[in-house]
């Protein structure tokens, strides 16, 4: 057998270095998309209103879910259209407003680049860091659009960013339990790279 | 998963707002959600309320935006008590009342008068048909219509993984998602985890072998049914700008905040 054929084939470009994305990645994205919505529609409705634990529950599934997600498709730019699918559905059937979208997108493309400058998703940590820096800068730039709206009465900002730190306590602790369950689903072999 | 039949409504005498092309409806939710955030006066928030709560009656579900109505109003009971109470504790926070909550107020039940329209007067496939029709990129289309597709599927998935919960004795309740967090994470998200896993495979690799890409999708992907952008819909879009429009000189002349202001002090 020849030495060349041991030799990876680096003629053919994968999709992490095209910023292409496959039918399947996309496919992968679509479902990963409706889980997440789903799952913490229903934590959210299950747990009867606001408090603190469905909270951190809600956004602990949120991230988990985006970390395994980030990790099935390494493709860069694939927050960015994460968040942008999610945006649309939630504006088209689930009565979010367009006003979240700024914000939302504002996170994706820091975390994106935070991840590209780490040295890109296809490192072992980049989705964390990705998922991380999206978290953070989301939620800040979502209390900045709160302040737009309720900038006649400033001191209701107080409860809103309680709500919002608690979400990102959540949102952290996803960032760990998302690699756990990559973690395990690498060892039985669902996530392969 | 939430769209209503526009059928039922066929039957009876159709409302001006009725029969409107999903594209449409987007772009009074685009219109509205901006003017809302750039206005600032109490006199041009009711303004938009008042025509956007017309517009919210033509859907004829006064259930649905009473339920959303009164979720709004728990909302900002929650937000008004702790405001209130911070104040309390720290004197030094700013004191709220009921009139400076009065534009915010505005401003949800604004973007809840038009939303809620278009997700319920408009059918899956009229929204599917509707995307395609704005002739979005491949890499938008298909993961939307998948997610679309599958939210059916995986309510249903969800209803039996809580079913299999009450089999081993453990129910998705409040007090269970207060007391027991970490078992209501493992019941309900590893199941749910596994099967977007083995959707994704499944769904991923029937694409390819259809030979789905960006370019090929480009061709091939005719709506079946063409939705049509009436005159109808021009109308709708041309008063939605002329109720922006009228705001907005509501706030230049009855109120002496400018468009896109901070409103602080404005309350009259």
């Amino acid at each position: 057998m020849s030495a060349s054929l041991f030799v990876l084939p680096a003629a053919i470009p994968s999709s992490a270095q095209t910023f292409r994305w496959s039918a399947h990645d996309l496919v992968v994205l679509g479902v990963f998309s409706a889980a997440a919505k789903l799952s913490t529609l229903v934590v959210a409705l299950a747990g009867g209103g606001i408090n603190p634990v469905t909270l951190l529950l809600k956004n602990l599934i949120f991230t988990t879910m985006l970390v395994v997600m980030l990790y099935k498709v390494r493709t860069p730019g694939t927050l960015v259209l994460f968040v942008l699918v999610n945006m649309l559905i939630s504006m088209l059937l689930l009565g979010g407003s367009i006003t979240l979208l700024p914000s939302m997108l504002g996170g994706a493309l820091l975390g994106e680049a935070a991840a590209f400058a780490a040295g890109g998703l296809l490192r072992p940590w980049g989705p964390v860091l990705a998922v991380g820096v999206y978290d953070l800068s989301s939620k800040i730039f979502s209390l900045g659009m709160s302040w737009l709206a309720l900038r006649e009465s400033p001191a209701m900002l107080v409860p809103v960013a309680i709500i919002v730190a608690l979400g990102y306590v959540g949102s952290f602790m996803g960032l760990f339990s998302g690699v756990r369950a990559v973690r395990e689903l690498r060892h039985a072999g669902i996530v392969r790279n | 998963m939430q769209a209503s039949s526009e059928t039922s409504l066929s039957s009876s005498a159709r409302l001006p707002a009725q029969g409107l092309d999903a594209r449409s409806r987007m772009a009074v939710s685009l219109l509205a959600s901006v003017a809302t955030i750039a206005l600032a006066a109490p006199e041009a928030q009711l303004m938009l309320y008042a025509m956007s709560l017309l517009y919210a009656l033509t859907m004829r579900n006064i259930r649905m935006l009473l339920i959303a109505y009164l979720a709004l109003l728990f909302m900002a009971a929650l937000a008004f008590a702790c405001a209130q109470g911070l104040h309390a504790l720290v004197p030094a926070l700013p004191a709220v009342d009921f009139t400076s909550m009065l534009v915010p107020f505005l401003r949800l039940a604004v973007m809840i008068n038009v939303v809620l329209p278009l997700a319920f007067a408009s059918r899956v496939q009229n929204l599917l048909k509707a995307l395609q029709c704005l002739r979005l990129p491949f890499c938008i289309y298909l993961p939307a219509t998948v997610m679309i597709r599958f939210i059916p599927t995986f309510t249903q998935d969800i209803r039996q993984v809580c079913d299999t919960m009450k089999l081993r004795g453990f129910r998705l309740s409040p007090q269970n998602c207060l007391l027991h967090p970490v078992l209501v994470f493992r019941f309900l998200f590893i199941p749910l985890l596994f099967r977007s896993l083995r959707s994704s495979e499944e769904l991923g690799i029937a694409a390819e072998f259809k030979g789905m890409r960006a370019d090929t999708a480009r061709r091939r992907s005719r709506p079946y049914r063409a939705t049509r952008w009436t005159r109808r819909d021009t109308l709708f879009v041309l008063a939605a700008l002329a109720v922006i429009g009228t705001a907005t000189l509501c706030q230049l002349t009855l109120s002496d905040i400018p468009p896109g202001g901070n409103g602080m002090g404005g309350m009259h």
